[in-house]
């Protein structure tokens, strides 16, 4: 339980023999993916590039990625968590019940025999997009690719890695964790850092209404969280942070502009696989940069009277 | 403008142990008088050189990695709450980084080695470097995986290998090199290991562990860095690996070379239920080659958290014990690996790690050669060296210790037959003048007049009998940062790193191999000297 | 006994580990009024929130809408609870001992890494209910928990001991990577119940959706059953056992792991 197998994108591009792409479609989403890491470029060791290389794509849908790939495996939606655990258990010779995985829109026989080819592979990866984190299971499903991708290595050598995008929801992960010790779902309130997804994670307090007030910077929820969200978001004082006015701005009390990053304003990027790129901005921009408008916040609040939590805010 | 005065004062670096003097500082130095500013009544306490880490991680990918894994160490976490001053964060085994400033501090402890950054990723730990208060620090980036190094020592180029590191501990904007299992984390990458010194690595038909660990020695001596080759034997935890050991120790004769947490390092027997200590032996050869440091990787019983670039050796304790376990491969240069682990009492194996790194440090003759250190957060949190000086001053509380080990561990062991107790003074010089010197860092690990003004005030006979445990004052660049228990002062430390001499046209060399097997762009490699918080450049020897 | 009455909604999530017995026991009224209780980030006092009377005592008693109040009992050691209404996240959570009673319903992390005691909802509980908080080994060690109502997501998630019922029915992953102890489900679940579980027993009243992964060992009425379902009687909840009623059909998993958990499944006879 717990635990993250993987690699950086260059191992990918010079090692790996197997590439297995779960509920994403990079085609689309990450259009470089594929001619910068992982199938068309000639990597160290596998120096005949595309022929040197098996690719499966496993999605409820076809997808334009579907094109590129060796071997494409339909399945049907919400079912990624039975399969993974079949996997798993046919990664350890165990005995399956076979209707029941048909449900899943593959056969046992599919199944063990992309078992058979991932531990056959010298160096296997799995990329897991959206469509495994955001589907029933959710964190659930994520956590059965990297058990899968863990255990293979009992056999060979195998990572997997989160198909990250949104802007820098990886370089927010990692300032997080490393000043506050959680990658995201964080309270401050009792001045310490308290981590519960479900309990602090943005969806879930917007949609309980647990928050009196919302800075929004980077993000658009108004456009992509439960209609209960949204009317609690329009409903307090709520303020965003971007270079365009979003749906989120419209039902805001206050919408600051600000420089986009990466184009006008500087910076660090961390990238899929955690590493951190600088940002040097090509363009000017006539507005701030988002650093500016926090630190002012910031300064405005703490000319403010104190209100310090209570020395005993810690929970025993 | 501060004076102490009144402390018995421990300089062994100027050869002052236990003499009452004043100490007197001005813009953030050891000055010989002042006049005016605050002054310190430091009767009945002693005054130290702060603490020098030599072999710690506090920063960067494998940490934050390891952080992430982990919530449920930082709900048992001490917290450290918000204020004005203050930032927030969490303590535990692998702190934040703010707490981590704050702890070390609180300590008593200024100056931090971090031991192990990935070139590739060096931009985030000068990032997470940034976030840590207080301290001053330097770091060692990961040279001995590198596959551009290790493409050019198997085709003999050792001098153009020469002005390959040299550019990259520039790019990297370090201090100093790091080698771990040499040969090894490289063929982790196909899921292999390099236990053979005179094997050829895995994927390369001549070059061996054995050549890369005394090219790099060489090329680092020949650069003049300030710090010497920092190397991690292969073999680390495995029963009996000890003989890899000397047989690296060997290698490197005639060079200077930093051993890196040699406890892990000092195993005979031939398994696990053999498993005994071979302290002795390792220091028999230590004592006798003086080319040599080391720092000890002690253990301590409690909580740890296993975090090294060994890959390998991280899939073997996860098989082992079946907790978390997570791996990263970085492309090209070397790798993670993380498994949680526990050191207990009643486990053979954990009594004689135990012992076999006490045993290092006294067996080991000259403190100025061995330091203290638990290779944080792998043996224990750094927060606990107090408990690691209490056993290295008192061989009765040591005796009552080893009372509560499983029976079948005193065979395995000899710690129970030595004697020997370390001096107020050799703590300075284990915790503070010994490392300052081996990094090469003059201005730190002493009072002398021109020292950074880095200070730890203990009481000498505290109530608790714990006298390292709470210092009464600490101060770093003549501020006071710690007064009585509370951080009084928050400073910006500095970075301290080298700029040793390549040629300039490595680069065109280096670009199009670059391009080839890395995926950025080359002119996004080298870490922008702006993004240093306050970098030191420190000259090479002469 | 104090009893607490809400006279005011917090506006947002009120924070009040300090309404727990072993806290209120020792304390006169006046104490227990000033009890820090935490508004978001800003410290308030019981009193703000709550109307308090009666006396000094090793109960207490809370009245009211309180689902977003949190952490209720948190770590309780001894006494008995009652809340005349709901009690939002975290109500019992780490706790070793004592009674807490609940009228209404309850919100997530109910009991979460209790390890003694018992807990009675009356009404719906949330998610997570007696599990590891994210990244803890363990969920709940000890201890009942008994549900009259519905539960939500991981019901008994990573639990080692102890009984969770629930009479209404659960959602997703009811005993996922279970390690022990006994999940009753009366009214069976949704999907991917007993998820990667390496030990424990869950007990389905009704048929179950069940994971590739598992594997129809027998059909029987196991002794332990009896013993059980006395307990739980006496508990206020019935489960079948007799041979003249049905029999149990065992479902052993999860093959993922591999594990040696089990699912038992009543089958009435056809009447």
């Amino acid at each position: 339980m717990g635990g993250k197998v993987t690699c950086t994108l260059g191992e990918v591009k010079n090692r790996a023999d197997f590439i297995v792409y779960w509920g994403g479609n990079p085609a689309e989403c990450h259009p470089r993916h594929f001619t910068k890491y992982t199938l068309t470029q000639k990597g160290r060791f596998v120096p005949e590039g595309r022929k040197g290389r098996t690719m499966v794509l496993v999605d409820i849908r076809e997808t334009p990625s579907a094109k590129a790939a060796d071997l494409f495996l339909q399945i049907r939606p919400g079912k990624d968590f039975e399969i993974l655990t079949t996997l798993r258990a046919l990664l350890k010779k165990q005995r399956v019940d076979e209707k029941s995985v048909a449900e899943t829109g593959l056969t046992v026989d599919q199944l063990q025999d992309l078992v058979d080819r991932m531990k056959r592979a010298r160096f296997g990866v799995i990329f897991f997009g959206m469509g495994v984190s955001m589907t029933r299971g959710k964190h659930m499903n994520s956590a059965a690719i990297l058990r899968l991708a863990a255990e293979l290595n009992a056999f060979t050598k195998f990572v997997c890695m989160p198909m990250r995008g949104h802007g820098n929801v990886t370089g927010s992960d990692m300032v997080l964790r490393w000043t506050t010790g959680y990658p995201f779902g964080i309270s401050m309130a009792r001045g310490y850092p308290r981590f519960n997804p479900g309990e602090f994670s943005t969806v879930d307090l917007l949609v309980r209404g647990d928050n009196d007030a919302a800075l929004i910077l980077g993000a658009d929820p108004g456009a992509t969280m439960p209609q209960p969200g949204i009317e609690h978001l329009a409903s307090i004082p709520t303020i965003v942070l971007d270079p365009k006015v979003t749906h989120t701005s419209r039902l805001a009390r206050v919408h600051i502009t600000t420089a986009a990053t990466g184009i006008s304003a500087p910076g660090t990027v961390y990238r899929m696989d955690e590493i951190p790129l600088p940002l040097r901005p090509a363009l000017n921009s006539p507005y701030p940069t988002d650093e500016e408008i926090l630190r002012r916040i910031r300064q405005a609040v703490a000319a403010k009277p104190l209100w310090s939590p209570a020395p005993n805010a810690t929970m025993a | 403008m501060l004076r102490i005065t009144g402390g018995k004062v421990h300089d062994p670096a100027n050869g002052v142990l236990g003499v009452v003097q004043d100490i007197c500082i001005a813009d953030g130095r050891i000055v010989p008088q002042v006049e005016g500013g605050r002054s310190i009544d430091a009767s009945g306490m002693v005054v130290f050189p702060g603490g020098v880490d030599v072999h710690t991680h506090v920063a960067g990918a494998a940490m934050n990695f390891a952080r992430g894994i982990t919530p449920e160490n930082y709900r048992k976490a001490s917290p450290f709450i918000h204020t004005p001053e203050l930032r927030a964060g969490l303590g535990g085994i692998t702190p934040t980084t703010f707490a981590t400033g704050y702890l070390y501090a609180g300590m008593g402890w200024t100056t931090v080695n971090e031991a192990a950054v990935p070139i590739l990723s060096a931009r985030h730990t000068h990032e997470e470097l940034h976030d840590i208060p207080i301290l001053d620090k330097s770091s060692l980036v990961l040279m001995a995986n590198n596959e551009i190094v290790l493409d050019l020592l198997e085709a003999g180029e050792v001098e153009r290998a020469k002005h390959v590191v040299a550019w990259l501990i520039w790019a990297a904007k370090a201090y100093g090199v790091k080698a771990v299992n040499p040969g090894g984390i490289v063929a982790w990458k196909f899921g292999k290991n390099a236990s053979k010194l005179s094997e050829p690595v895995d994927g390369y038909r001549r070059v061996t562990p054995a050549q890369i660990i005394s090219s790099l020695a060489g090329i680092i001596d020949d650069l003049r860095l300030p710090h010497p080759l920092h190397l991690h034997c292969n073999n680390l935890g495995i029963p009996g690996n000890v003989s890899t050991t000397l047989e690296t120790m060997k290698v490197l004769e005639g060079r200077r070379a930093h051993m890196a947490h040699l406890q892990f390092h000092a195993y005979g027997g031939n398994g696990w239920g053999t498993l005994r200590s071979e302290a002795a032996t390792i220091a028999e050869y230590f004592n006798a080659h003086t080319n040599l440091t080391a720092d000890a990787g002690a253990i301590l019983f409690g909580d740890a958290m296993t975090v090294t670039a060994d890959g390998p050796w991280e899939h073997v304790l996860h098989e082992l014990t079946g907790h978390k376990w997570s791996n990263v491969d970085v492309e090209n240069e070397t790798g993670c690996g993380i498994v949680s682990y526990t050191y207990k009492e009643r486990s053979l194996v954990n009594a004689v790690q135990w012992a076999v790194g006490l045993e290092l440090l006294l067996l080991i003759n000259d403190p100025w050669r061995i330091f203290l250190t638990t290779d944080h957060p792998n043996g224990g949190c750094f927060w606990r060296y107090p408990e690691l000086i209490r056993l290295l001053r008192d061989a009765d509380y040591r005796r009552e210790c080893l009372k509560r080990l499983p029976p079948k561990a005193q065979k395995r062991i000899v710690l129970a037959d030595l004697d020997r107790q370390y001096t107020v003074s050799e703590i300075a010089i284990i915790t503070s003048a010994g490392p300052a010197r081996a990094l090469g860092l003059s201005q730190k690990g002493h009072l002398g007049v021109g020292a950074d003004a880095d200070i730890a005030i203990y009481d000498e006979n505290p109530a608790s009998g714990l006298m390292f445990e709470h210092p009464r004052y600490v101060i770093k660049g003549g501020v006071i940062v710690v007064e009585e228990g509370q951080i009084r002062a928050v400073t910006q430390g500095r970075e301290f790193i080298v700029h040793p001499s390549f040629d300039e046209q490595i680069e065109a060399y280096l670009r199009p191999l670059f391009e080839k097997v890395y995926t950025i762009s080359f002119d996004n490699y080298p870490v922008a000297i702006e993004r240093l918080a306050q970098p030191d450049i420190r000259a090479c020897r002469p | 006994m104090p009893t607490l009455t809400l006279k005011e909604q917090p506006a947002v999530p009120l924070e009040a580990e300090s309404l727990s017995p072993d806290v209120t026991a020792a304390l006169a009224l006046d104490a227990v009024r000033a009890l820090p209780v935490y508004l978001g980030k800003r410290p308030q006092r019981v009193d703000d929130f709550f109307e308090v009377e009666g006396a000094a005592g090793d109960e207490l008693e809370i009245r009211g809408d309180g689902r977003k109040i949190k952490w209720i009992g948190r770590g309780m050691t001894r006494g008995r609870l009652t809340i005349i209404g709901n009690a939002g996240m975290h109500l019992g959570a780490y706790m070793k001992g004592g009674t807490i009673e609940v009228s209404g319903s309850v919100m997530d992390w109910l009991g979460a890494e209790m390890s003694g005691g018992s807990i009675h909802v009356g009404g719906n509980a949330g998610g997570q209910v007696g599990a590891a908080y994210r990244g803890s080994l363990s969920g709940m060690k000890g201890g009942t928990i008994l549900i009259e109502g519905s539960a939500g997501l991981e019901v008994g998630m990573r639990m080692r001991r102890g009984i969770i019922a629930v009479g209404g029915q659960v959602r997703d992953f009811a005993g996922l990577e279970m390690k022990g102890g006994t999940i009753l489900l009366r009214s069976g679940a949704e999907l991917r119940t007993g998820a990667w579980i390496s030990r424990g027993t869950i007990i389905s009243l009704t048929p179950i959706r069940l994971l590739p992964t598992f594997s129809y060992s027998c059909t029987y009425n196991p002794t332990f059953l009896r013993v059980y379902a006395r307990h739980l009687s006496t508990l206020g909840f019935r489960i079948p056992y007799e041979e003249k009623d049905g029999a149990y059909q065992r479902y052993t998993g999860d093959a993922a792991v591999p594990g040696k958990g089990e699912i038992l499944v009543w089958k009435p006879h056809a009447s």
